[in-house]
């Protein structure tokens, strides 16, 4: 319980120092903030925002007001001209997409490296493995963006199997959903697998060592059950807390696979905003990005305290 | 520099006697683009930011355009030797000074512990709580910020993206060579020389870094690559080096034209990609060679 609570108050810290942080920079744009927001509105106009976005309190209240505005579900606003949207209902639109994205490249890649990884690492050093590791290792460093271009380029502009570019919900249009989602998803997920595949085969190929797997191999207990319970249990934590850590540079991915398949998700607003100068959204989304990612980190890292005591007697 | 981190993988794995063959793959790369870099204005190649009106959009293995042209006329090769220039420039000069500034941090926190160690990491985690790629989106457009009446020159944006990505390398680098430098000042002959009295300076000089130094190089080169990608994401996102100076800017502009010319993706992504897979080889290379496991990123 005191874990959780320290974990807690240290995931606190970070992302309050960091938000801070993200609105100082914003503070620090040339020009006034209000401008940059609108650049053609009245004067009246960008008074009204300053007053409502807190831009004229100085740096500290301005962060108070975003922060209290964020804890009470107030996510700011998208200035447009002679209007506005809230990000809120921007986020309610583009949250599904993403998710989609990530949750589909995270099955992917774990489906597909967890039995190869067992394998090569059950038979080390055979064909089967050298070719396995060196072909991972070329596609582990291909950029996403590099193969979400030629993906595409192959396809869906020369071949025309699916559609380039856009979006489908999964519940009105399932078929056209899945089709819109295949490239982007094999683009994310190249990278992912080959890195799991190699984390998984180094953490197998050390636990096949341990002195309870002979045992359990000399009690005559199948290779496969061995395999399955005796070796990818213990070696699963590091896979599940690298897939969590994969979470933060899964969202930087999304924005270049978004952006390059045009998908309305969180990275493809996130690279708007920033393009479109909208500083209040674009402080609201990346702060929402950070604190996921810290949420997962600390997750995890709880969640491997308390369910693999290995971890816990290092501390102290 | 260039030299420098040509040579030092050779220092690390010459103790071992034969070498794989990806590393003669991966270190010939590696030259090639290092030499294209430095010397690639003596090559007998067109210029590369003059358009040729009389050839546009040419497939490669033409006669007078060795890799072809884009559809505007760009000579496809010479654009690739020029952009080796600023991918090397920005990439190395981002990792070197952003490795030297975070290893000096991380090695001293770890070594005197304390308060600033507290505080060093604490500093570490706010800077890994942003994904690299939104950290230097965001640094990128408040820094280089341009408006149709202040718009930012191309030296400007230079200098704003290796700055962001320098602020991206600190905490990355830091962090190893926190974690190394924990590990090795607490062994015996740090303590033995503690005691005989030999000053904190020495110590680090003499007994941490030599031993420090291989994890920060290994993950140094994986931070080349992962710098590499960045700087393309940034182009494809549209706020890179712009008018394809770089690979990333060659590969942007390229999009639109995909259909038409496809060469001009391919080959900036596959210069990208080789030199990605030769730095993280190499990285991995000395990695596996220290056998450390504590040196993953």
């Amino acid at each position: 319980m005191r874990l959780i609570f320290k974990r807690f108050v240290a995931m606190c810290t970070v992302v309050i120092i960091a938000t801070f942080l993200l609105s100082l920079l914003m503070r620090l744009l040339p020009g006034d903030p209000a401008a940059v927001l609108v650049p053609n509105a009245p004067d009246q106009v960008r008074d009204v925002i300053r007053q409502e976005t807190g831009l004229s309190k100085g740096i500290f209240g301005y962060y108070w007001q975003w922060l209290s505005g964020m804890l009470t579900g107030d996510f700011g606003k998208y200035y447009l001209n002679g209007g506005y949207r809230t990000v809120a209902s921007v986020l309610q639109r583009c949250l599904p997409p993403s998710l989609y994205l990530i949750m589909y490249s995270q099955i992917v890649a774990l489906v597909i490296a967890i039995p190869l990884g067992l394998t090569s690492a059950y038979k080390e050093g055979s064909r089967f493995d050298r070719i396995t590791s060196s072909v991972l290792f070329t596609t582990v460093s291909v950029p996403a963006f590099a193969l979400g271009l030629i993906l595409s380029l192959i396809f869906a502009v020369q071949l025309g199997w699916v559609d380039p570019i856009g979006y489908e919900s999964p519940f009105g249009h399932p078929w056209q959903h899945f089709k819109l989602m295949i490239l982007p998803v094999i683009s994310l997920s190249v990278g992912l697998t080959s890195s799991y595949t190699r984390l998984l085969r180094t953490d197998v190929i050390a636990t096949l060592k341990e002195d309870y797997v002979t045992m359990a191999a000399s009690k005559g207990i199948s290779n496969r059950r061995v395999l399955w319970k005796h070796v990818f249990r213990p070696s699963s934590t590091t896979l599940l807390t690298s897939a969590a850590l994969n979470m933060g540079g899964l969202i930087g991915g999304t924005i270049i696979v978004e952006t390059i398949f045009v998908i309305p998700g969180i990275g493809y607003e996130i690279a708007y905003s920033i393009g479109a100068r909208q500083i209040i959204a674009m402080q609201t989304l990346i702060a929402l990005v950070s604190f996921a990612y810290v949420f997962f980190n600390t997750a995890v890292d709880l969640l491997t305290n308390l369910t693999d005591p290995r971890t816990r007697e290092r501390r102290g | 520099m260039a030299d420098e981190t040509q040579t030092m993988p050779e220092t690390v794995t010459s103790a071992k006697k034969k070498k794989p063959v990806g590393f003669y793959i991966a270190g010939s790369w590696i030259v090639l683009i290092l030499l294209a870099a430095v010397f690639g204005w003596a090559l007998p190649a067109p210029q590369w930011d003059q358009s040729f009106y009389d050839s546009l959009g040419v497939s490669p293995f033409h006669h007078s355009h060795i890799l072809g042209t884009t559809l505007d006329g760009y000579d496809m090769f010479a654009g690739l030797v020029n952009g080796a220039r600023l991918s090397v420039f920005v990439s190395l000069s981002a990792v070197v000074v952003g490795g030297a500034i975070g290893s000096v941090i991380g090695i001293s926190s770890a070594y005197f512990r304390g308060r600033i160690d507290i505080l060093v990491t604490m500093a570490f985690n706010v800077m890994l709580s942003i994904p690299n790629l939104v950290l230097s989106l965001s640094l990128i457009s408040v820094l280089a910020f341009s408006d149709e009446n202040h718009p930012a020159t191309t030296a400007r944006r230079v200098g704003v993206l290796i700055l962001s990505l320098t602020i991206v390398i600190i905490p990355i680098l830091g962090r190893i060579s926190r974690g190394a430098t924990l590990q090795w000042s607490s062994r015996e002959f740090v303590l033995a020389s503690k005691s005989m009295g030999t000053s904190n300076f020495v110590i680090i000089r003499k007994h941490i870094i030599p031993n420090v130094a291989p994890a920060i190089l290994a993950i140094g080169f994986l931070a080349i690559g992962s710098v590499i990608i960045v700087e393309g994401s940034l182009a494809v996102l549209g706020i890179g080096i712009p008018g394809g100076a770089s690979w990333g800017s060659m590969l942007a502009n390229g999009r639109g034209n995909i259909a038409y010319s496809p060469w001009e993706v391919y080959l900036p992504a596959g210069c990208i990609a080789l030199t990605v897979i030769s730095c993280n080889w190499f990285g991995d290379y000395v990695r596996t060679t220290l056998d450390k496991r504590e040196s993953k990123i």
